[in-house]
């Protein structure tokens, strides 16, 4: 009995002492500590490729897309939806906006891990890291210069001195973060412009259209340019990447196929934001509320691969088929049943089901798309209306021509000075046309209208018909109205009170 | 240690490692300290054995003289024992200087000094009420009558009149200040504990479940024998950082000494949706509305599908426990098995767990004692694949859910679908399938060992661990798998948790003194992988990962880890059992806070004094018993994710881009990170009158500071949040426990009633802050209940030409507010014209309300439960009350006294219903906001134990037949189908009824 009682008492205490000992404090497995995270080369590559991983999340590509798109007079919806989308679409903006929110938080966490690794960079540094601090750079131009689309005023109002969206540079204190008020338009651009500008110096890698890299700087400052009506400028950075021989624009044969493949394989797109096989958003996905259909590309009822409740809009559609053997018909998908345009008869009158497939199908995957920013096309729409404004009309056709040659169309669909004037048209109008009809569903086309001073007129179904009562399809939205812009997002607003609201 | 830091060389991770050593190296000391000090005393004790002892003899026997068998006769202060034979008789040696213990279940226990005697026949007093009701409190068990602090009791057959395996379900009602809240009538979820309000916001807010004396384990309400629910300081506070929400002990049962005793219970009955208030449209109600404001097709009134009540079903619940326990003076033993199966409500949905259960205790030595408790539960659970709840309430009449040869009907093959979703759950059940496997064991070794007369150690040990598959197969024949040609998603995930908690308790009485001592060490380790996959391209019907073609996501791992350590110490006082003081001091290190702050210190202290005992009382006969109590102490909660502390990047495939890998900023560092602490002051009295009344009344004030918060930061910041200490909330309540024997002859009857009320308030938030979360639904004002509701108001219909109004409040230049009405709600959707009206979603008091009834062999009891002043947001009529927003979703009724408007100077509650929406009627507003007021007949059990005589020659001890119906009856204001929320969140989206059950049942005991 003596013997036995030491047992237990020597099993507990070593067991006390074992367990007393034990680690005291752990390392998440799928995270790292911040200060360690960008001390080397390769730490800061990795970092960088996590800023376009932010960039890639469906908050900001997603809700980018219905914020930058819906408001033009190429979509219909046609059917009422409490999604906050629709409210892009209607222009029945509220301040409580979902998409509104996740974009600008988005927007702001790119530029957030950007200057992260901006600061962590000297100018100095070997070429390597100088290409990563460019491509940081680009993408906090980027954003900012889609916030200042958003929730700014179109440039030439007032010369850009209208209140534009915070900028948020590297090396500010916490405070000033949290306290950040609104910068103007014009110093928005000002700062983009200047990012633009050192990333292009710092880039000289080539890298996959993926990637940022010198000639995709380049390509959104034409862009810029064209926004601030710097035509000179515009035509200047277009050349630059025209002229820089790394791309090509597809040929007709294949241009239809153009958002079918990986965009590494493409040879007209400057920057596309990549979605992998894994990263197909489904249901949420941009080309969920667009398309519906199966895998081959045939159109099928909605619910069967995606909401399908937004198409084509019946001004856009019989615009374009105004020339029946445009190969831009191939981005659309009418949906047919034995043959028959089908309608969706929520509205009265119905809205046709044009499905839209620029962002489905990619590699065979339904939804999957990798949404392009940046093409090759668009360097020469660019090129085409800075030319316009500065009176080089006949170079302007010729780009506008260069593009409906692409398309597939011939003979009289060439436009001349003589056909312009005949159909009482300006140079303008037809590059504006054009740029339409070309970039159509990539989220130009209400700040093309609206830029150069336009009214975005609708005169199709639509939901937006729903706005009065009773249902009136018509409706204009001129370049001066409030709602040209989103609200800035009541949240953030209750967050930090120096920003001030749009009327 | 800390790889991390090691770079940085900071400062503070220096002083941090100089003090965690110092801390580590003192804990270790001490221990070392105990283990000498056992070893002292052991050769002590061993030495004092040698005292005379000779052969004691008698029979034990009931106040009707009957024999009693199976009565432990212990001598007091070792571990010496016998139990009684069948005539009751005993013999045991012991000396003359020492105490014999007499105990049995049901009867108080006895103590006998043996002096000169070697007879002692005893008369066993059975036990009424509590009197010497013994509770199992922190780190010990106590005399109900002597504790100091707040505590309810719940025995497990009180507990089990509802029918569930759910804990917190049972326990519903059952004790006052303990609010369970259960969002749905999903058996596999179980429902919300909340202790004594909010006192936290971001961390957890659910009690600490301790099994058999340590944190943490597993178990099965089938062999729960009691529940104790502690809830001031001076009960909770030993487990300091871990008590801030209150502590539940759960003990499972153990065996007797004495004959062998097998029973059997077995319940079995149906479920079926409890619907409340709530009706959904049929065709015709659907198509007449519609037609104000769009035009149907008349074609779709041929048909009236009720999804509704397609998609629910009328469920089995099965419970059926077998077991047995026995022992004699040396070893015990309880050896149980439970199988339950609840098949929910909606179709597809159930339940099933297996359960085992061993525990054993055995003498090893007179001095030594071990526990060996081991318990493995298997859980089944079925969850609806198809979104049928969704539908159920969306889907629209017009749809017919049959095709002309009966089956299922695919909406894809349908050219004229009415719903907006093209979904038919019946066509993917067919199909689809989700469902998830569970298996839990926990083993306990726990050795007490009595070092000298005053003075015992105690270790207690327990490894658990646990591992949890889940899969959802979605087959390429339904519409939700046929995009990817089929899509499974697999997840696999372990958990391992170790705790070792060793004590040290000395006990002495001097005269009219008694101190005890009690000395803890303690540790604990977690640590959880998880692996998920989700693959694409399977043939139909072949959930298996090998099948698949491709993968559809990338796979997903990782692991997390946490570790505890603690050391306490308690001193009891207790004089001429008359007056009671305990003084406790707790310190807790934890893995999870920042590294300037990994440990904390927590200190309790209780008094009470029996006033009864008073000799002055003695004249005031209807008193039988009258305490005071009176408590106040600290506790910690640090229920929050194992590295809220670290700034981090995160290394997660989401931050891959273009086939790389990537890491992005993921969470910002605060390296100041705390405990929440809670500040308890407790007072309560016990009161018994007239051997029939027993009440209970408690206040208490419960204060948390430095409250654990994920603070939302401005986008420009770079995160959306930082785990931050903020301000501070109070919780002030009162509660009590009213239990009165009505009537106590042939007919019995008693009721118990219990009430708590509850008030809170945010007392201080950081930086001058009027709002935490500012925007938000509940955004926690400063100065507010922490969950008061911050909407803009409705305002109700415009007569004139029924848009919706709200209110709007317009600031003027003085900073004045007045008010205005629009019905434009963008212009309300600010700070300026969010109001507080003084609704929350936490309840003004809750209780419940018991009477059991006895005649002979009869019993029936009645059991309500009640929720009273609390508000419920009920979101989903955002989807089936809008005012025509969609025209492809079916609506509900209007409930009684809602009407919509039509016509001009109309007074109306629903604006006029517009396709796409009436002027965003449907937005956040007190518009949704309900009453979520309720009284709930929670139970009634009419049960029956058949005659002695009957089951004698059966060999039967005891039988007993029930029907027992759950939740029969709701009365309510709410619109929904049921009020019941989880109190905080207050949301009710879709929701899944809570079941009314009818069970019949017998238990057998041989």
């Amino acid at each position: 009995m003596k013997k036995i009682n030491l047992k237990p008492i020597f099993i507990a205490s070593a067991l006390v002492l074992s367990l007393l000992s034990c680690k005291k404090s752990f390392e998440p497995s799928t995270a790292i500590d911040e200060n360690s995270a960008l001390t080397n080369a390769a730490d800061i590559e990795t970092a960088t490729i996590g800023t376009y991983a932010v960039l890639r999340s469906p908050a900001y590509v997603r809700s980018s897309h219905f914020l930058m798109e819906y408001p033009g007079d190429e979509v219909a919806q046609g059917q009422p939806s409490s999604d906050d989308l629709s409210r892009a679409y209607r222009y029945t903006h509220l301040a409580t906006s979902d998409h509104c929110t996740s974009f600008w938080r988005q927007a702001y966490f790119v530029a957030s891990a950007a200057n992260k690794i901006i600061g962590a960079i000297p100018d100095d540094a070997s070429p390597d890291l100088r290409q990563l601090k460019g491509e940081n750079l680009f993408l906090r131009a980027m954003v900012h210069f889609n916030l200042v689309r958003v929730f700014g005023r179109p440039y030439p109002q007032n010369n850009g001195d209208n209140p534009g969206v915070p900028i948020l540079k590297d090396g500010l204190t916490e405070q000033e973060q949290l306290t950040i008020a609104r910068s103007k338009v014009k110093d928005v651009y000002n700062f983009v412009i200047a990012d633009l500008i050192k990333a292009a110096d710092l880039m000289t890698v080539e890298k996959a259209n993926p990637f940022a890299s010198k000639q995709v700087a380049n390509a959104l400052l034409a862009r810029v340019y064209l926004y601030m009506e710097d035509n000179t400028k515009a035509v200047e950075f277009a050349n630059k990447v025209i002229n820089s021989g790394k791309y090509s624009m597809l040929g007709s044969g294949e241009f239809g196929n153009y958002f079918r493949g990986a965009p590494e394989g493409n040879t007209e797109t400057i920057f596309a934001i990549r979605h992998t096989k894994t990263q197909d958003e489904d249901f949420s996905a941009i080309g969920s509320m667009y398309y519906s259909g199966d895998a081959a590309g045939n159109a099928k009822e909605q619910a069967f691969s995606g909401w399908g409740e937004f198409y084509a809009s019946k001004k856009y559609y019989d615009f374009l088929i105004t020339n029946p053997t445009d190969i831009r018909l191939s981005f659309i998908s009418p949906y047919k049943v034995g043959g028959v345009l089908q309608m969706n008869t929520s509205l009265n009158p119905a809205t046709p089901m044009y499905y839209i497939n620029k962002y489905s199908l990619q590699e065979g995957v339904v939804n999957l798309s990798s949404p392009v920013y940046l093409r090759l096309a668009e360097m020469y729409l660019i090129r085409a209306e800075a030319n316009a404004k500065l009176g080089n009309s006949q170079a302007s056709l010729d780009d506008v021509n260069l593009l409906r040659t692409r398309a597939g169309l011939s003979g009289t669909a060439f436009h001349t000075l003589g056909s312009i004037a005949a159909a009482s048209k300006t140079i303008l109008d037809v590059v504006l046309e054009e740029r339409w009809l070309e970039l159509a569903f990539e989220g130009h086309r209400a700040y093309d209208l609206f830029r150069n001073g336009r009214a975005v007129i609708r005169n199709y179904p639509g939901t937006h018909a729903l706005n009065v009562s009773p249902a009136n399809f018509n409706q204009t939205i001129s370049s001066s109205d409030n709602r040209v812009v989103f609200f800035i997002p009541e949240s953030e607003i209750a967050k930090n009170p120096a920003l001030i609201q749009n009327p | 240690m800390i790889k991390v830091y090691k770079k940085t060389g900071s400062v503070f991770y220096k002083i941090d490692q100089l003090l965690k050593a110092d801390y580590n190296y003192s804990l270790k000391n001490l221990l070392r300290g105990v283990f000498i000090l056992c070893l002292v005393l052991l050769i002590n004790s061993v030495q004092a054995q040698n005292i005379p002892a000779q052969m004691i003899r008698g029979k034990v026997v009931d106040q009707a003289n009957q024999p009693l068998i199976g009565v432990s006769v212990k001598v007091k202060n070792t571990t010496r024992g016998v139990t009684t034979d069948v005539n009751g008789r005993y013999q045991i040696s012991a000396s003359k200087t020492e105490i014999l213990m007499f105990s049995y279940l049901g009867y108080e226990t006895l103590e006998r000094l043996i002096g000169e005697q070697s007879t002692l026949d005893i008369t066993m007093i059975s036990e009424t009420a509590n009197l010497t009701e013994v509770v199992v409190v922190g780190y010990s068990s106590k005399n109900a009558k002597q504790l100091s602090s707040s505590v309810s009791v719940v025995s497990g057959d009180k507990l089990r009149d509802v029918t569930s395996n759910d804990l917190s379900s049972l326990l519903q009602g059952k004790a006052p200040g303990v609010v369970v809240s259960t969002n749905s009538g999903d058996p596999t979820e179980s429902s919300n504990i909340l202790i004594r309000g909010a006192g936290t916001i971001s961390a957890g807010a659910g009690p600490l479940i301790v099994v058999d004396g340590n944190i943490g384990g597993t178990y099965n309400t089938s062999d729960v024998e009691s529940v104790t629910i502690l809830k001031d300081a001076a009960a909770t506070g030993l487990y300091g950082s871990r008590a801030g929400n209150g502590v539940i002990i759960i003990t499972t049962k153990t065996g007797k000494s004495g004959k062998p005793k097998i029973e059997f219970s077995s319940a079995v009955g149906t479920n079926k949706a409890s619907t409340g208030n709530f009706k959904l449209m049929n065709t015709q109600q659907l198509y007449d509305y519609q037609t104000t404001f769009f035009t149907p097709e008349p074609a779709a009134l041929s048909t009236n599908t009720n999804w509704f009540d397609l998609a629910f079903r009328t469920g089995i619940t099965q419970n059926y426990t077998l077991s047995a326990s026995g022992g004699n003076d040396k070893t015990q033993y309880y050896v149980s098995g439970n199988y339950y199966k609840e098949e929910g409500t909606i179709q597809d949905n159930d339940k099933s767990t297996y359960n085992f259960r061993t525990n054993l205790t055995h003498r090893l030595t007179d001095k030594l004692k071990m526990a060996v408790l081991v318990n493995g539960i298997y859980t089944k659970n079925n969850y609806d694949p198809s979104g049928l709840l969704y539908q159920a309430y969306t889907n629209m009449p017009f749809d017919s859910a049959y095709n002309a040869i009966g089956g299922p009907r695919d909406p894809r093959t349908v050219t004229n679908w009415y719903g907006r979703d093209n979904s038919n759950f019946l066509h993917n059940l067919q199909f689809d399938q989700s469902n998830s496997n569970n298996l839990d064991l926990s083993g306990d070794l726990n050795l007490d060992y009595v070092i000298a007369k005053n003075l015992s150690f105690a270790t207690y040990n327990r490894v658990k661990f646990g591992s949890f598959r889940d899969m959802s197969f979605y087959d390429k024949r339904s519409s939700s798998g046929s995009t990817n040609g089929g899509e499974l998603y697999n997840s696999s995930s372990n958990e391992s948790n170790m705790i070792s908690s060793n004590r040290l308790r000395y006990d002495r009485s001097f005269g009219q003194h008694t101190i005890s001592a009690l000395a803890v060490g303690e540790a604990s380790q977690n640590y959880y992988n998880v692996l998920s996959t989700a693959v694409k391209g399977l043939p139909p019907g072949r959930p298996y990962a090998s099948t698949a073609t491709d993968v559809l996501t990338n796979p997903r791992g990782g692991k997390n880890e946490s570790s505890f350590q603690k050391i306490l110490g308690q001193a009891d006082y207790n004089y001429a059992n008359k007056y009671f003081a305990v003084a406790s001091f707790v310190r807790e290190r934890s893995s999870r806070f920042g590294n300037n702050n990994p440990a904390a210190n927590f200190y309790q202290l209780g008094a009470s004094w029996i006033i009864s005992k008073e000799s002055f009382m003695d004249k005031i006969s209807p008193i039988d018993f009258l305490k005071l109590r009176t408590s106040y102490g600290t506790t910690g909660n640090a229920e929050i994710g194992d590295y809220a502390a670290l700034g981090l990047y995160s290394i997660d495939v989401a931050y891959s881009y273009a086939n790389a890998p990537g890491a992005a900023p993921l969470q910002k560092a605060n390296a100041d990170l705390n405990w929440e602490t809670q500040k308890t002051a407790n007072a309560g009295i016990d009161l018994s009158l007239l051997k029939r009344i027993d009440l209970s009344v408690d206040i208490y004030q419960k204060t948390s500071n430095d409250l654990l918060y994920r603070k939302p930061l401005p986008a420009t910041t770079g995160y959306s949040f930082v785990w931050e200490n903020i301000g501070s909330v109070r919780n002030r309540g009162l509660e009590f426990n009213l239990t009165t024997k009505n009537l106590v002859n042939k007919f019995t009857w008693e009721t118990n009633f219990n009430m708590a009320f509850n008030r809170n308030k945010v007392l201080q938030l950081n930086e001058g802050a009027i709002f935490n979360n500012p925007g938000s639904r509940q955004p926690i004002g400063l100065g507010h209940d922490i969950d008061e509701w911050n909407l803009p108001v409705w305002a109700g219909v415009d007569p004139a030409t029924g848009d919706p109004l709200w209110e709007k409040m317009i600031l003027d230049a003085d900073g004045k507010k007045f008010l205005t009405y629009t019905n434009n709600y963008n212009s309300v959707s600010n700070s300026t014209s969010r109001q507080y009206l003084g609704k929350s979603a936490a309840p003004k008091f809750t209780g419940g309300f018991s009477n059991e009834f006895g005649y002979k062999g009869f019993s029936l009891s009645a059991f309500f439960n009640f929720v009273y002043g609390n508000y419920v947001y009920n979101d989903s009529r955002f989807y089936f009350d809008n005012d025509g927003v969609y025209e492809k979703y079916n609506q509900m009724v209007l409930a009684d006294g809602w009407n919509r408007w039509t016509k001009l100077g109309e007074i109306a509650t629903h604006p006029k219903p517009i396709l796409g929406g009436n002027n965003a009627s449907n937005s956040s507003s007190t518009r949704y906001l309900e009453d979520g007021s309720y009284i709930r007949l929670r139970n009634v059990t009419l049960g029956y134990n058949l005659p002695k005589s009957l089951l004698g020659q059966l060999k039967i001890a005891n039988a007993r037949i029930f029907v027992s119906g759950d939740n029969l009856w709701t009365g309510t204001r709410f619109s929904g189908v049921d009020p019941e929320v989880v109190l905080g969140s207050g949301e009710s989206s879709f929701k899944y009824p809570i079941s009314k059950k009818i069970l019949a049942g017998l238990n057998i005991s041989l």
